[in-house]
């Protein structure tokens, strides 16, 4: 592994179904994630999925590539546009660093063209 | 019209404490992989974790940033039952900014989470497109039965003016 190389893409398709699931297990029950009513009186296309979701998705992807026994200690993201139910994302993530027992990636979610979210991250290995 | 009003910023520097009604539980970590879709037996099988070192099954990296099981509070009329600051921003429109995660440990089923949430600080600022928001950081540390760090989490919320 080195600077430069990309990790394994993860791509996951967002179902109401997988929304109100995520809203179960965090405990958050904010209609704007699964009731269309609410998101349509907010001009919505569609109910929108948490962004935090999207910070699962770049941990999975770490774990997946980089082990079990790797440890993420660092993990940042900002949010650049919604994510509505029933899209497909794609989560892309380049080895920005590596040292004798971390590695640092750069991630990128998007939907077809349109970036929801960018991050960092550090872990230990 | 500026948007940090005095009354507003008398809320920095809050603090709030949370402690967790019960222990995490495995079903509960069993339940976020599920909902995520993350198929990984280290969150799941026990005996896989424990061939890879640990004692038990333990939660995915975020669950615990993630999660309101910690913070026991009634839904307000949108549903939401998660911490807020009670700021003065009705007519304003919140927008997520984003989150850093520091993590010092994994989350065990047994682990008894206390949350504190500060309001670290309110700011001002006018957006390329002109328009004023406010920008409200909060730090979020959570600590096991024993005062140790799990992880912490600065969140950053952003309010603008409705069109």
């Amino acid at each position: 592994m080195k600077a430069g190389d990309a990790l394994p893409p993860l791509e996951r398709t967002i179902t109401i179904a997988d929304m109100v699931a995520y809203a179960g297990a965090t405990w958050d029950h904010h209609r704007m994630h699964y009731d269309r009513q609410v998101s349509e009186a907010a001009g919505l296309p569609g109910p929108v999925v948490d962004g935090q979701a999207l910070g699962a998705l770049m941990a999975e992807q770490l774990i997946d590539h980089l082990g079990p026994r790797a440890f993420i200690t660092h993990l940042s993201f900002r949010f650049r546009s919604m994510v509505f139910a029933g899209e497909t994302v794609r989560c892309e993530a380049e080895v920005t660093e590596v040292g004798e027992e971390h590695v640092s990636t750069e991630h990128k979610v998007t939907v077809g063209e349109r970036v929801a979210a960018t991050g960092s991250a550090r872990v230990r290995l | 019209m500026t948007l940090l009003t005095d009354e507003i910023r008398t809320h920095i520097g809050r603090e709030v404490v949370y402690t967790a009604n019960e222990e995490v539980g495995r079903a509960a970590i069993r339940y976020f992989a599920r909902a995520m879709g993350d198929d990984n037996p280290l969150y799941r099988d026990p005996a896989y974790a424990r061939d890879h070192g640990f004692d038990d099954v333990v939660a995915p990296p975020t669950f615990v940033c993630e999660s309101n099981q910690f913070v026991e509070l009634p839904p307000d009329p949108d549903g939401y039952a998660g911490h807020t600051w009670g700021l003065p921003v009705d007519h304003l429109a919140a927008i997520r900014g984003g989150n850093a995660y520091e993590f010092h440990r994994h989350l065990r089923p047994d682990d008894l989470v206390t949350t504190t949430w500060r309001l670290v600080d309110i700011t001002e600022r006018t957006t390329s497109a002109g328009e004023a928001m406010l920008v409200v950081t909060s730090e979020v540390t959570y600590t096991d039965a024993s005062g140790e760090p799990i992880a912490r989490n600065t969140e950053t919320l952003i309010y603008k003016e409705r069109k």
